[in-house]
């Protein structure tokens, strides 16, 4: 009995040894919605870390040892995803990827502030991936938060320059959004650039998120209203309804859209998206050759050519991958605020250009592109005839807008 | 003037939609008091079904394909699962239903993924039937439409005018007496819920071509169908028709309205005072278009509860 | 349900001890069975024992969450409401709105008695985006716990010590109302609403109160997950939420009391557990509640009670055997399945049929850590041998012991 009782206590005081004697592997979670209605895009967060991570592990991980990848499902709502993150923290994590939602974005962002206010010495960075709406860089901004993707503004700004460039962006503009935070964005970004774009915004209209299925309505409004451009952030089924109905009704107006690259809206809508424009993050056409071998390279490793978020997110973790190799250990162990200083600092060669991280705000200047849908582009969508082609490449300081001046940043001493 | 016809066309065609699928769902539900959760995942497999079959036998025998086999998984459904736990309660047979519906959802995106499939209209169907102002009306709705009101004649003559009929509105109201007076009342319960599933799978089968295909169907129509079953009332078919046709057209129309509380308000000199207190006041209709029949919803329940043409119990 | 004190005090000092014993990880998740037992608790006591089938109970569980973020925000810590006595602001606005949707709900009975508090739930998750100074539109409302009776509240133990009290204090009350006369007139509302008016009670404002102290109950789960998780948001009263409850309660079983704690605890677990570990985690839990309500309908807690029967009819060693026949036929069953659905869903991904049109021949699929051909026919017949075993041992079992279930 005493002998058992000296194991058990010897256990614990090995395991103890055992990790003292080696240094502490960085630990990466990915914190997305798996599974539920919206896993579709969670699901492509995760594959594209996962191939960062790979890559990242494949040229040596970090102070020798290869990075570890934890994955953890915030079952579809902010309410799961502040438990995993816990739970992520709990574990170790130290580097927190998300990108599937704003809303959910937004409460990672607090909770994160919360524990490294209350765990001085452990703290947690976390990197925004794909959650686009502006208060995360504005009222929200926090020295442990880096945004890898494009926010509202830009992606408009970009937009309505390649439109107006090709000739397509007519002089009175609908702007129609989502009823949230990347909607109402969108909506001021829309009326912010009606001056450069030398349009006229003749109507604007909020709806309901993911609830309506018969877009005809709008559409009867579109066409009252006189609009020959409409400029939408809409995304999956309301971007494919919105424009399936417009196809119905036989409206003649070009869509500016932000998310009409998601997999499975150029299959769903089929010869209807032809002429239609989108500001993407990545276009391995506009990208030469190296944005084909990234493109090959991807889709070897994970089976599919990467689409809408995914280059954006392997560009991200590939910019932490930099700064993880600037940043040196601290008794064997990553120190999250070296990191994030060396975050801010940060430049990555993309195949597109130039990324760089804003150190005021953490948010990312990367290049973007505006496409249009054809038939006659290098890549094909969803395995049908028609895909994108770049219109108008624009570099990092082109499309870059600059910092809102609510975002007020404490940083640690 | 040409939006207000508009409006009203296509909130008449969305009502027909709603009412193709909830048809089966009053039935089943004044039938047996089975509020069955799983009727709009009867609508999605229709749509996926015909999804899968469109490509070899085409879309016609498809669309009667689907509904076929919609039906089928309706009767496998109420014979092996909820005939099981009918005589627990209600609450199980719910919860039960509830549980199916996970089921449903969760193995067509085993099997298809997450992503919407490329379901489409077959190219002979796609053009526009007439022209309104500047708007084209396409002839696909006018097919959804006259599909669902052949529907709605052909259940009602069925209903009415055959023994059939009788017999299953006898089981409706008086399942016991129609047992003891010797017709098979079981068969009838499984009769009206594959009946009631396949003409969900043929919503589903015709207005996935039109909407779109995705694993989250069922949870997009299906709270709206619960709306107008109880909107109608339980077991009244002309209910569900109302009922549909209301909602659909309230929809549609408030898109349009632009006013709020405060607007209304400013007719009594109010308007200013209003737009400062803000809140609910000053929320647009057209942004409310998809909370009214929620709306509606309740003020049925609370003013006449049996529904619009439902039998006060 | 027979009180049993030694039991009662060792599962009490049991929980007590938890922080000492689980990882950080699983204290999380412990928390969140705390309230979502206390909230099926507060469900099970409307349900089980009114007979009132409510499905919109998110409502009153997110307006307790709303409020006492609110609260938190207001008061900072001290003062009249320090922060352990903030639930009880979350147990205020659910009183206050279950009196008031109450009042109109239990006016009806029955299905339209659910249709009704289904639609209070619904328009109140179509409405609260649209308030976003209410409920913080899509990021919700967000807050910290404040500092207060010398406790930071800022490490995990410390909340789980502040939410085990408050469940355990709420789960005491509502077992000392159904002791109440006006507790036991609940049952009878559930048995025969119609007599008990010829008796000569007030048979709605009975209901009314039913309902007010459930939804009391349910904010005050609410306020403990505000307070938990630092922030509230519009999500928690979708229907889903609402579901879950009823589901959790009626899983663990609503005939006993302490049934729906049981089944909530189990439930989140689960789903906690489960779901990083598999992306089809949704599909087993559909599973699972197909099973439970078709074999158990009374619930788990009904399981333990047909054990119990099944002790007394027959012997205690007949009862074991028969649970080691069940059990491992359940083992046997869900190993199969689980292995033939994660077959299945690699097998059907885009990625692997991409892979696979590359490729000459199927490629191997990822499992356990070990690769599995698609073509071989030992990739199948493991599933398949475990399937069958676990049929063969349900007949066994149904055949021996058929009669006590």
């Amino acid at each position: 009995m005493i002998a058992v009782r000296a194991l058990h206590a010897a256990i614990p005081l090995l395991a103890l040894l055992a990790a003292a004697a080696q240094a502490a592997p960085v630990k990466i979670g990915v914190l997305e919605t798996l599974s539920g209605p919206q896993a579709s895009t969670g699901q492509a967060y995760r594959a594209a870390v996962r191939y960062a991570i790979d890559k990242l592990n494949a040229s040596g991980g970090w102070n020798g040892q290869p990075v570890q990848l934890l994955e953890y499902d915030n079952q579809g709502g902010p309410a799961g995803a502040s438990d995993k993150l816990k739970a992520a923290a709990a574990d170790g994590v130290q580097i927190v990827v998300q990108g599937g939602s704003s809303a959910i974005g937004g409460q990672i962002t607090e909770d994160v502030r919360k524990h490294n206010l209350r765990n001085p010495g452990k703290e947690i960075v976390y990197i925004n991936v794909g959650a686009e709406a502006l208060e995360l860089t504005g009222e929200k901004c926090n020295f442990h938060h880096f945004r890898f993707a494009g926010n509202a503004q830009v992606r408009t700004k970009v937009l309505v320059q390649a439109m107006k460039q090709a000739g397509a962006l007519g002089s009175k503009v609908y702007a129609i959004n989502q009823n949230y935070s990347w909607g109402q964005d969108m909506e001021r970004a829309i009326v912010d650039n009606a001056g450069a774009g030398g349009y006229q915004v003749v109507e604007k209209t909020l709806h309901d998120v993911n609830k309506i299925q018969d877009f005809a309505p709008y559409i009867a409004k579109i066409s009252a209203s006189g609009a020959d451009t409409v400029i939408t952030g809409n995304w999956s089924n309301d971007l494919l309804l919105m424009m399936k109905a417009s196809k119905a009704a036989g409206l003649k107006v070009r869509f500016g859209t932000v998310f009409l690259d998601q997999v499975g809206n150029i299959a769903n809508a089929g010869e209807q998206a032809a002429g239609h424009f989108v500001a993407q993050a990545f276009n391995a056409e506009a990208a030469g050759p190296e944005g084909d071998r990234f493109m090959a390279d991807y889709k070897a490793k994970s089976g599919h050519l990467p689409v809408a978020t995914e280059p954006q997110t392997v560009f991200g973790l590939e910019m932490v991958a930099d700064a993880l190799k600037r940043t040196k250990p601290v008794n064997d162990a990553l120190d999250v605020n070296a990191l994030a200083r060396a975050l801010e600092t940060t430049r990555l060669k993309t195949p597109m250009g130039e990324a760089s991280m804003r150190a005021s705000d953490h948010q990312v200047l990367l290049p973007l592109v505006v496409s249009v849908v054809t038939k006659d582009a290098k890549y094909k969508a969803d395995d049908t005839e028609l895909g994108f082609k770049p219109v108008k490449v624009f570099t990092a300081e082109e499309a870059a807008v600059p910092a809102q001046a609510s975002c007020k940043m404490q940083r640690p001493s | 003037m040409d939006t207000f016809v508009f409006s009203l066309l296509n909130g008449t065609v969305y009502g027909l939609l709603l009412f193709m699928v909830s048809a089966g769902l009053t039935l089943v539900f004044g039938m047996m008091g089975v509020l069955n959760f799983a009727h709009a995942s009867f609508y999605m497999l229709g749509a996926y079904f015909a999804y899968t079959l469109q490509g070899p036998i085409g879309f016609g025998p498809a669309v009667v394909a689907a509904t076929l086999l919609s039906g089928a998984v309706g009767v496998v459904v109420e014979r092996w699962f909820l005939r099981r736990v009918h005589h627990h309660g209600h609450a199980h047979e719910l919860l039960l239903t509830f549980g199916l519906s996970f089921i449903i959802a969760e193995t067509i995106k085993l099997f298809f993924g997450n992503y919407p499939v490329d379901y489409r209209i077959p190219p002979a169907l796609d053009f526009a039937a007439f022209t309104i102002g500047r708007q084209q009306y396409p002839a696909y709705r006018a097919l959804m439409a006259v599909v669902a009101l052949a529907m709605f004649g052909a259940l009602w003559l069925l209903l009415t005018r055959t023994r059939i009929g009788i017999v299953v509105r006898a089981a409706i109201y008086r399942p016991r007496m129609a047992q003891a007076l010797g017709h098979n009342v079981q068969l009838v319960f499984m009769g009206v819920f594959g009946v009631g599933a396949a003409l969900a799978g043929l919503a589903g089968a015709i207005a996935g071509a039109f909407y779109t295909t995705n694993p989250n169907m069922a949870l997009e129509v299906g709270v709206m169908v619960f709306v107008v079953v109880v909107v109608g009332g339980l077991g009244s078919l002309g209910g569900a028709m109302l009922a549909s046709l209301l909602i659909g057209v309230i929809t549609s129309l408030a898109v349009s309205v632009d006013r709020s509380l405060a607007d209304l308000l400013s007719v009594v000199g109010a308007g200013a005072w209003a737009e400062a207190v803000g809140g609910l006041l000053t929320l647009k209709l057209s942004s409310l278009a998809a909370t009214l029949p929620f709306a509606l919803m309740l003020l049925i329940l609370l003013v006449r509860p049996a529904g619009l043409m439902g039998e006060k119990a | 349900m027979r009180m049993n004190l030694p039991l009662l005090v060792a599962g009490v000092a049991l929980l007590a001890a938890l922080p000492a014993v689980l990882p950080g990880g699983l204290l999380i998740a412990s928390i969140q069975m705390l309230v979502a037992a206390l909230f099926a608790s507060a469900y099970g006591m409307l349900s089980g024992r009114a007979g009132m089938l409510s499905f919109g109970h998110a409502a009153y569980f997110g307006m307790g969450a709303f409020a006492t973020v609110h609260a938190m925000n207001a008061f900072g810590g001290s003062g009249l409401l320090p922060t352990p006595l903030m639930p009880l602001v979350g147990a205020a606005a659910g009183l206050a709105i279950g009196v008031v949707a109450g009042w109109f709900a239990t006016q009806r009975s029955g299905t339209t008695f659910a249709m009704i508090t289904l639609a209070i739930a619904e328009l109140l998750h179509a409405l609260a985006p649209q308030l976003k100074g209410l409920f913080g539109g899509e990021s919700g409302i967000s807050t910290m716990r404040a500092p207060s009776l010398g406790l930071s509240f800022g490490s995990t133990t410390q909340v789980y010590y502040l939410t085990l009290v408050w469940v355990l204090l709420s789960i005491a009350l509502l077992y000392f109302h159904t002791h109440t006369p006006a507790g036991r007139l609940t049952l009878a509302l559930r048995e025969n609403g119609h007599r008990l008016r010829f008796l000569g009670y007030n048979v709605h404002g009975l209901g009314v109160s039913a309902f007010a102290i459930s939804a009391m109950f349910s904010g005050l789960a609410g306020g403990l997950q505000a307070l938990s998780n630092e922030a509230a948001n519009y999500a928690v009263f979708d229907a889903g939420v609402s579901a879950t409850v009823v589901l959790n309660s009626y899983i663990g079983g609503v005939g006993s009391f302490l049934g729906p704690a049981l089944g909530a605890a189990l439930m989140t677990f689960f789903g906690y557990a489960v779901s990083d570990a598999t992306q089809s985690w949704l599909l087993y839990q559909g599973v699972l509640f197909v099973l439970v309500m078709m074999f158990a309908p009374t619930g788990l807690s009904g399981l333990f009670g047909t054990g119990v029967r099944l002790v007394e009819q027959r012997g205690w060693r007949p009862a074991v055997f028969s649970a080691l026949l069940v059990g491992g036929a359940a083992v046997l069953l869900t190993a199969g399945g689980v292995f033939a659905v994660e077959l299945l869903q690699r097998l059907c991904s885009q990625d692997y049929r991409a892979l696979a049109q590359a490729a000459a021949e199927l490629p191997a699929v990822t499992l356990l850590g070990r690769p599995w051909s698609p073509t071989s026919v030992s990739t199948w017949m493991l599933p398949a041998s475990l399937l069958a075993c676990g049929t063969v041992l349900v007949f066994v079992a149904r055949r021996r012991f058929g009669s006590a279930a």
